[in-house]
């Protein structure tokens, strides 16, 4: 049926769903914030809206649902506390890339959360959920001309951040 | 050297390969979920649970005539509306409403032509719901469905048309002398344009959540068609009793 009940017995749907897709989720919340404890905190209130949706989401694909909640609270959040200045932003690191993988990913992830956050977000959706600029677009609710701008900035930034292009080029391209 | 599309991927990867999901966090969600929707109905009630684990031990400490009460860290018993359900509760409806106009306590004034009800309906006391649509087909697709909330069910709306202020989606919209928020919700209809909605206030007890289906919303052809019908449907809801 298309319509939404009030309530009902959909805890069983709901805890199988959450059990098979919670941890993929998890990730993209990570990467989406840049913080272990913030992502849960996403994770769940982002669960906690669909549940309150279920009986309508369920019918459909919940998985899209609960990531586009994801991904716009953590642009909302992260917007509010710049508002609010309640964590500074981070600036670019300065030490070029390393050989380690282990640093590589230390680095990637200091410059995605230096991002700006839609930039953040385009980044995880088109290159963490491949989603196409199409469907990127449809998730943060913007055209898809925003998100190809976005996207050309963030990746020149990380290009930057993993050593692949010279400071001088990115601020070049970031500014494009 | 990779692709940095490719590097990107496979460092985020890497990054997240450790981050797993709690086993527990599908039952916390509906707890919490729960917690929010019943916490004016149940806060006394959950506050009475707690003293009631505790009172046996201060009744014997304030007796004096036993051990010293140990404080423990074990969590308060769940609240009783957290208790697992033993079985599917049968669904409840509002029974045969005639043309669906009148239905709970609320009387709806003005539908868009041709649609007609649906001949369904669901009642779970504070919250009850019907829909209409083209056909009078309780198996079909809803054209429009209109949730009412009642008492402690209305806090769960305000905080959801809270959240969709917080966001920034939707916007306020007065009805003669009410209160509504008009706002699509993306509800699951990924791939279409959402579910436009308004939320009514019908006063301190009672709102009601007006919703077109996605593609009835694509029937009436514009944003202004769908926001005229939203508000005339909105105007026309009337409380039949307190």
């Amino acid at each position: 049926m298309g319509q939404r009940a009030v309530s009902g017995d959909t805890e069983h749907d709901f805890g199988a769903f959450v059990a098979a897709r919670a941890t993929t989720l998890l990730r993209v919340a990570y990467l989406a914030c840049g913080d272990r404890s913030e992502a849960e905190d996403l994770l769940q209130t982002a669960l906690e809206r669909t549940y309150r949706n279920w009986d309508r989401v369920r019918h459909h694909s919940p998985e899209p649902y609960v990531r586009r909640v994801i991904v716009n609270a953590a642009i909302s959040r992260a917007r509010r506390r710049a508002i609010l200045r309640i964590i500074p932003v981070r600036s670019l690191p300065d030490t070029p890339a390393r050989s380690a993988d282990v640093d590589l990913r230390q680095v990637l992830m200091d410059a995605l959360r230096a991002l700006p956050p839609r930039q953040r977000a385009v980044v995880v959706l088109r290159y963490w959920e491949d989603l196409s600029e199409h469907q990127t677009a449809e998730v943060l609710g913007c055209t898809v001309g925003t998100v190809k701008s976005q996207s050309s900035k963030a990746m020149a930034k990380l290009r930057m951040a993993l050593g692949e292009e010279s400071v001088e080029g990115v601020i070049g391209n970031a500014r494009a | 050297m990779p692709a940095l599309e490719d590097r990107i991927r496979r460092l985020m990867a890497e990054e997240t390969a450790g981050l797993h999901a709690t086993p527990d966090l599908g039952e916390r969600v509906v707890r919490s979920a729960r917690r929010k929707r019943k916490r004016g109905v149940f806060a006394a009630l959950a506050a009475t649970v707690v003293v009631a684990g505790a009172a046996p031990a201060y009744l014997t400490a304030a007796a004096g005539s036993g051990p010293t009460p140990i404080v423990t860290e074990t969590p308060p018993p769940p609240a009783i509306d957290d208790l697992r359900p033993t079985g599917r509760p049968a669904e409840k409806t509002l029974g045969d409403l005639g043309d669906g106009r009148q239905f709970g306590n609320v009387r709806v004034g003005y539908l868009p032509e041709g649609l007609q009800w649906k001949r369904w309906s669901l009642d779970h006391g504070d919250s009850y719901t019907t829909s209409f649509d083209y056909k009078g087909d309780r198996n079909g697709f809803y054209c429009v469905q209109i949730f009412v909330h009642e008492n402690a069910a209305v806090l769960e709306i305000d905080d959801r048309v809270s959240v969709h202020r917080q966001e920034g989606e939707g916007e306020e919209v007065a009805v003669g002398d009410r209160s509504g928020y008009a706002v699509v919700q993306n509800v699951g209809e990924d791939g279409t344009k959402g579910t436009p909605t308004f939320f009514l206030n019908m006063g301190e007890n009672r709102r009601a959540e007006i919703m077109f289906s996605p593609v009835y919303a694509k029937d009436l052809g514009s944003a202004e068609a769908v926001n005229r019908e939203l508000r005339k449907i909105a105007e026309g809801l009337t409380a039949i009793r307190e």
